[in-house]
């Protein structure tokens, strides 16, 4: 029989003691129990061509942890007075950053899931990467929270862990029909043919097909359909080809620096048409609306939020000073605010559920309706296939640099432009 | 016609602003056999430092040119002198594994330090200014971009061919051994070189912010559209890469707009493959 020297027993009684200390050792799991932390998973576009609108988005759902984690008396969301959820369990973040690329998007979603052992996913911006991200958590059984990405097409795939809060780009098509008929009603516009341009993406491809049912639905004639690469070093064509056709109305599905570029194309080609409208996109980003200044208005575009509603949601203004501090001054944006809806409907569900088993809290995402004071009707409320029917927009107008509320008249604070001011005379 | 020859116009200038970024990588290509992968980041570090002097010390573009195209001589001098001497003689893929995590090194920093952002410059001399000849219209900034790469090809081809040092550069080309025998400082040649190619593209970098927003990616495209000019033009041909330059510009702008805009660059890249198919050596090749 062979006996250990004491220095040696000493060593591995050390070695025992450290492993237990860093969580190494058996009882891991417990000590993670006893820290009580829920983790959830972020995937956006943190670099790459539309990376300020991800940086947002991860930053609106760090300010919506923020209040969720912490006592905020002062605000008037749910969960806001209180410091955690499920008796005291909170939530921490895991980044991931996707890049824009649905292949990047896919290999994050599962990193997160497989090595990090987040508990759901919060994401993705871009409709192509939430899309097979998506799938990832599905196919795991795992919670997808989906705030700003807006085609149709990832609601209509009948999965039980998917949720979306943004309106899709179908409503958000029927919406700008409606608006060139009203405005034909009303201002007698004579809008009759419609354009579109779009980025060649899931997003761009999508939001195109729906605005073509769409037109073809109110009586109006597409005349123009361009697509173009995200990331064009210009747009010269596609503006020729928008201008040829001249159509009455255009359509914009046109992301980040792509769409200050098409802009500043249109102005150097000197054409107009009589209206533009955009799907969620370069027009809602209050950076490029700034730094384009005179140039962006006239311009108008489905929007969920801008600092110009705060008269209609009043809760979000002390939310909004958290959100500011992460972002340099920059307020909520239709998409970033969607996202932090996200994480709090989420937490709202867990707490209701009292569990953190994922059937549970997507039946009970399934089953109730929220409140959510930072969404523009105030509720939230999901069918199958995980869509949010209280979604809502309003169409807005860049008039001086700011989000003028137009459509639906009952809820406009002033009156639509039209036609669009002509270059030489802003 | 009078919307064919606008769709021209538009491609030749476009072309030419591809030309002065292609002039660049041409010249490093041509005389050290080196691929830069890290070019098209040249341009984009070059698109912010006439970003900042505009914004910081309100210095128009069109005079950043200067200072983005000697910034921009240095940092290719000092890739040369940190990075591509210790490559040179190894395999080729040595210097282009090197500059590719350049580029990656160089888009970073930008994003860290300036981050994501669209930075634009406003109220520029050249800003959204145009020329109406008829019914033609010239946007102002791509003419200037336009004709400044005429000068800069202008000069770089005089240098190389008129000049005693332009003559060392050939040589060193041509044979490095050979030039060296002959007294030629072959290593003060390649950092040179890499500094002038650096120039080319800083000083297209320097003019563009007068109408394309700054972000870290906005080099990516301009870099590859400079390969497919380069490899069109006949690797070392400075005039090659300026002739192949416009023809990428017009064949883009014809087929965007003849055949359909998201097909451009399905022309471009397949009028670069037929030409690798036909003349591998490019069309002025040798």
């Amino acid at each position: 029989m062979t006996h250990r020297s004491p220095r040696l027993n000493h060593w591995i009684i050390f070695l025992a003691v450290l492993f237990m200390l860093f969580g190494f050792g058996p009882g891991a799991g417990s000590v993670l129990a006893a820290e009580k932390i829920i983790k959830i998973g972020t995937i956006f576009p943190l670099t790459g061509p539309v990376a300020t609108a991800g940086q947002r988005c991860q930053a609106a759902v760090q300010t919506a942890v923020e209040i969720i984690n912490n006592k905020h008396p002062e605000i008037k969301v749910p969960l806001a007075k209180r410091a955690g959820i499920l008796n005291g369990y909170k939530i921490v973040l895991v980044h991931a950053d996707s890049q824009g690329k649905p292949d990047v998007g896919k290999s994050e979603a599962e990193r997160l899931l497989n090595q990090e052992g987040v508990w759901a996913l919060i994401g993705s911006y871009n409709s192509s990467v939430s899309k097979p991200a998506s799938f990832v958590a599905e196919r795991m059984k795992r919670i997808f929270m989906c705030g700003a990405s807006s085609s149709a097409a990832l609601t209509q795939r009948d999965m039980n862990y998917f949720f979306r809060l943004a309106p899709t780009d179908k409503t958000e098509s029927i919406e700008f029909v409606d608006v060139l008929k009203w405005m034909n009603k009303t201002k007698k516009a004579n809008v009759k043919t419609i354009g579109i341009i779009y980025e060649n993406s899931e997003f761009g491809k999508h939001a195109a097909e729906e605005a073509k049912m769409a037109a073809a639905a109110g009586g109006f004639k597409v005349v123009a359909d361009v697509p173009f690469s995200p990331g064009a070093t210009n747009l010269n064509s596609e503006v020729q080809t928008l201008k040829k056709s001249n159509p009455d109305a255009l359509f914009g599905a046109v992301l980040g620096a792509d769409y200050s570029l098409l802009v500043r194309t249109m102005k150097q080609m000197a054409w107009l048409p009589n209206i533009a409208i955009n799907y969620c996109s370069g027009y809602q980003d209050p950076v490029i609306t700034k730094q384009l200044a005179g140039d962006a208005d006239f311009f108008m575009g489905s929007t969920a939020y801008s600092p110009q509603f705060a008269s209609l949601m009043p809760a979000v203004a002390a939310v909004e000073k958290i959100f500011k501090t992460k972002t340099g001054g920059v307020p909520f944006d239709g998409d970033s605010i969607q996202e932090a809806v996200a994480m709090l409907v989420l937490a709202q569900a867990i707490e209701k559920a009292g569990s953190l088993d994922p059937d549970k809290v997507a039946k009970t995402l399934y089953a109730n309706t929220w409140d959510s004071p930072l969404s523009l009707g105030g509720k939230v409320a999901f069918v199958k296939g995980g869509q949010n029917i209280k979604a809502q927009s309003i169409v807005t107008q860049l008039q001086g640099g700011q989000y003028k509320r137009i459509y639906p008249e009952e809820m406009a604070d002033t009156k639509i432009i039209f036609p669009m001011k002509p270059w030489g005379k802003r | 016609m009078e919307t064919f020859v606008q769709v021209l116009i538009d491609g030749m200038l476009n072309g030419m602003v591809y030309a002065l970024v292609a002039a660049g990588l041409c010249l490093i290509w041509g005389v050290m056999d080196v691929i830069n992968f890290a070019h098209g980041e040249y341009l984009m570090v070059a698109m912010y430092v006439s970003y900042w002097l505009g914004f910081l010390l309100n210095i128009d573009p069109l005079l950043s040119v200067i200072a983005a195209g000697i910034f921009i001589f240095i940092l290719g001098a000092m890739t040369y002198q940190l990075i591509i001497r210790y490559t040179i003689g190894k395999p080729g893929l040595v210097a282009l594994l090197a500059t590719f995590g350049l580029a990656i090194f160089l888009k970073n920093f930008c994003m860290n330090r300036f981050s994501p952002n669209f930075l634009i410059l406003t109220d520029t001399w050249l800003g959204d200014k145009t020329l109406h000849l008829g019914n033609l219209i010239f946007p102002v900034p791509q003419l200037v971009a336009g004709l400044l790469s005429l000068v800069v090809v202008g000069l770089i081809y005089t240098l190389i061919n008129t000049t005693r040092f332009g003559w060392a550069i050939q040589a060193t080309a041509m044979d490095r051994d050979a030039a060296e025998l002959m007294g030629i400082n072959t290593e003060r040649i390649y950092l040179v070189v890499f500094g002038i190619g650096g120039a080319c593209v800083g000083i297209a970098g320097g003019i563009m912010p007068s109408y394309l927003a700054v972000h870290p990616e906005v080099g990516s495209m301009f870099g590859l559209i400079a390969f497919v000019c380069v490899a069109m033009g006949g690797f070392g041909s400075i005039p090659g890469a300026f002739i192949a330059g416009i023809l990428v510009g017009c064949v883009e702008a014809l087929a965007g707009f003849y055949i359909a805009p998201v097909f451009k660059y399905i022309a471009v890249f397949g009028l670069y493959l037929a030409v690798v198919f036909l003349r591998p050596k490019g069309i002025f090749g040798w």
